[in-house]
């Protein structure tokens, strides 16, 4: 068996633990570990300049519909108020309560014996309309007289369109003075009626025709 | 292997570790992280902007036909806007009633302010009802009610909400008349 003398072995293992460096190899780890870090970064960062250029030409194409919809919310907006506000005032209108209609049938009540000194009529919200009519009546029965126009009223306001109708008295006072109807003197009496009714329908203003209430 | 290294070995391989738990923390911390998020960021707000470009075109439409449904309501809120004159009620309104109840051959008919308030619906926060005390102290009773006919119809925005028609001592044929007429008027 030959024998091998290996003279060079001290350099030898010297070149194999330089090979074998930690350090050495560590560094070209962190190195290469580095570059594919470096190349995932890269092709985030180009990716994410995509996404910016998209951004972009997003905001540009906002920027230029953004006035006309700014507008547009505020038209909308002013067009929704004036509708709501139309609506409101239509309602205003479509409930009022036209006296004249009122004034007409009331006229159409008034006989001869009887007169009218006063009429208060007001519209209360919710509660209808509510009028205090006051004046005299004359003949051989007073109160049948008042009583007949009493009658008469609380009719025509009913054939009127009105609801709830209530024509009440709310006094009735013989007096002492005497009228001359017809030529016939005739005792007087006072009344006051509490008329009280609801505008259910919507009568239009009409003209009272026909003779006023008598002086 | 561990077992054959060297002491200066194992502690160029630690520090060849802690190199690369430093590499790795200031790649994500300072580089790959902030360039997520900018971009999580972006993302976000092209959906938000793509979501508002959409839902602004659906605006646009509605507005558009929401102008043509409104037309008719447009047409009769200039109209009735238009029943009162430009300017402080106070001005106008008193010589109009006098002007109005003079056409109806009815004299020495005056206005007067009684207060004004605001309505209650928030729809209606321009407006304001004026509340005038309108006397007349001579008028026949058909003639009067002829007049309040026509100014009902003449004025939509009036309404008379009391109404006191008293004989008159002097003149046994005539009436005097207080009006408490309440107008609807745009704020000024």
């Amino acid at each position: 068996m030959a024998l091998h003398l290996n003279l060079l072995h001290e350099q030898i293992l010297e070149t194999r633990q330089r090979q074998r460096d930690p350090l050495k190899i560590g560094t070209m780890i962190l190195a290469g570990i580095g570059a594919m870090l470096f190349l995932y970064y890269g092709w985030n960062a180009y990716r994410t300049l995509s996404i910016k250029a998209r951004l972009s030409s997003v905001e540009h194409e906002w920027a230029k519909v953004e006035p006309k919809v700014t507008a547009a919310e505020k038209r909308s907006t002013e067009l929704n108020n004036i509708i709501k506000t139309t609506t409101v005032l239509d309602d205003y209108i479509d409930q009022r309560f036209f006296w004249a209609p009122f004034l007409e049938k009331l006229s159409r009540c008034i006989a001869p014996n009887t007169q009218l000194t006063s009429v208060e009529g007001s519209v209360l919200e919710e509660k209808g309309i509510s009028v205090s009519i006051e004046g005299v009546a004359a003949a051989r029965e007073p109160r049948s007289a008042a009583e007949d126009l009493r009658q008469m009223l609380s009719e025509q306001l009913t054939q009127g369109g009105y609801s709830d109708v209530k024509v009440e008295f709310k006094a009735l006072d013989d007096l002492d003075t005497i009228a001359s109807v017809g030529g016939a003197s005739v005792p007087m009496a006072h009344y006051i009626l509490a008329v009280s009714f609801q505008p259910a329908g919507k009568p239009k203003p009409v003209a009272p025709a026909g003779r006023g209430p008598r002086k | 292997m561990i077992g054959k290294l060297n002491k200066d070995q194992i502690k160029k391989v630690g520090l060849t570790a802690v190199g690369f738990v430093i590499l790795l923390y200031v790649y994500f911390s300072f580089f790959l992280g902030p360039l997520n998020r900018s971009r999580n960021t972006m993302l976000t707000a092209i959906a938000d902007k793509r979501a508002k470009i959409n839902s602004s075109q659906e605006n646009l439409a509605k507005t558009a036909k929401l102008e043509q449904q409104a037309k008719s309501a447009t047409t009769r809120f200039a109209a009735l806007k238009a029943l009162n004159p430009e300017g402080a009620p106070i001005a106008w309104f008193p010589p109009r009633m006098k002007a109005f109840f003079g056409n109806q051959q009815i004299d020495k008919v005056t206005a007067r302010l009684e207060n004004n308030t605001a309505f209650k619906q928030p729809e209606m926060a321009n407006w304001l009802k004026y509340t005038w005390l309108v006397d007349v102290p001579q008028v026949d009773y058909a003639q009067l009610g002829k007049a309040i006919a026509e100014l009902e119809n003449a004025e939509p925005l009036l309404t008379v909400s009391k109404l006191s028609i008293r004989a008159s001592a002097d003149q046994p044929e005539y009436q005097q008349v207080a009006l408490s007429a309440v107008t609807v008027i745009p704020k000024q």
